[in-house]
């Protein structure tokens, strides 16, 4: 299918989209936590990859060379937002009391934010609440590892870190997801 | 030869939670509480996290995305 889509051809683009849009979008999603910018984000890693096809490396996973455009897209856009937003006076940028209110850190806040009726709905369960409030590394290394199923070794190619770091984040993830539903339970 | 009494690392733990742990090694769970804890624990976490959806993108996403993509024909010609 790849082959095919190097070659060109816009069925093989659109069979590429159909296989792995939802696997994309749902870890940007999870990422993210808001719809219509996973959906922004799923796009534009679309458009780079099937835009950027030819440079694209048979000896790496094609799913691999996928997530490791979108997990960047994701990760840039948390870093942006944390600069942009999350200062514990508020943005450079807010005049008003409510602008700096509005743009102050909230600590423990996390990747937590208001969800509308959709998003609670998909989002709000225990564990998908619990997922949020991990580290966005840590984030898509478990992600990548238990709902993608990647080996240890093929989240390290993918995110490009140290497969000692990849097995950190993952027994640290789980830790934290642990005490966080265990949290809940109390 | 691991000694049967040694704790389960981290790494085994996952491995028990699939199913994957040698038996020898998943033996020391019968006689150990605080491993067999730990590793209840650590199941009931994986179990939530393979059994998370898939989320799809809304109607027309394939469209969307193809209509910014350089469709390049076999001839060699680029087409918006």
């Amino acid at each position: 299918m790849v082959a095919w889509a190097k070659q060109g051809h816009d069925a093989a683009f659109r069979e590429l989209v159909r296989r792995y849009e939802r696997p994309v979008f749902s870890l940007l999603y999870r990422m993210v936590r808001d719809r219509a910018l996973a959906e922004d984000l799923a796009q534009e890693t679309f458009i780079k990859v099937l835009n950027g096809i030819k440079s694209y490396r048979p000896e790496f996973k094609f799913s691999s060379w996928i997530f490791k455009i979108a997990n960047n897209a994701a990760i840039d856009h948390l870093r942006r937002k944390s600069i942009d937003t999350l200062s514990l006076d508020g943005a450079p940028s807010a005049e008003t009391p409510d602008q700096v209110r509005a743009t102050s850190l909230q600590l423990g806040d996390r990747a937590e934010s208001p969800l509308d009726e959709v998003e609670s709905r998909e989002l709000g369960t225990a564990i998908e609440r619990a997922i949020a409030r991990l580290r966005p590394e840590y984030r898509s290394c478990i992600l990548l590892r238990h709902v993608e199923g990647y080996s240890y070794e093929e989240i390290a190619e993918t995110l490009d870190l140290p497969l000692g770091t990849v097995k950190t984040y993952i027994h640290r993830a789980r830790n934290e997801l642990r005490g966080y539903l265990d949290d809940r339970r109390e | 030869m691991t000694d049967i009494s040694m704790h389960l690392n981290t790494d085994e733990i996952e491995l028990w939670a699939q199913g994957l742990l040698p038996a020898a090694r998943a033996m020391h769970l019968a006689d150990c509480s605080l491993c067999r804890v730990e590793a209840e624990r650590e199941r009931k976490v994986i179990l939530q996290l393979v059994q998370l959806p898939k989320f799809a993108p809304s109607a027309g996403f394939a469209d969307r995305v193809m209509a910014q993509v350089k469709v390049h024909a076999p001839s060699g010609d680029w087409t918006a």
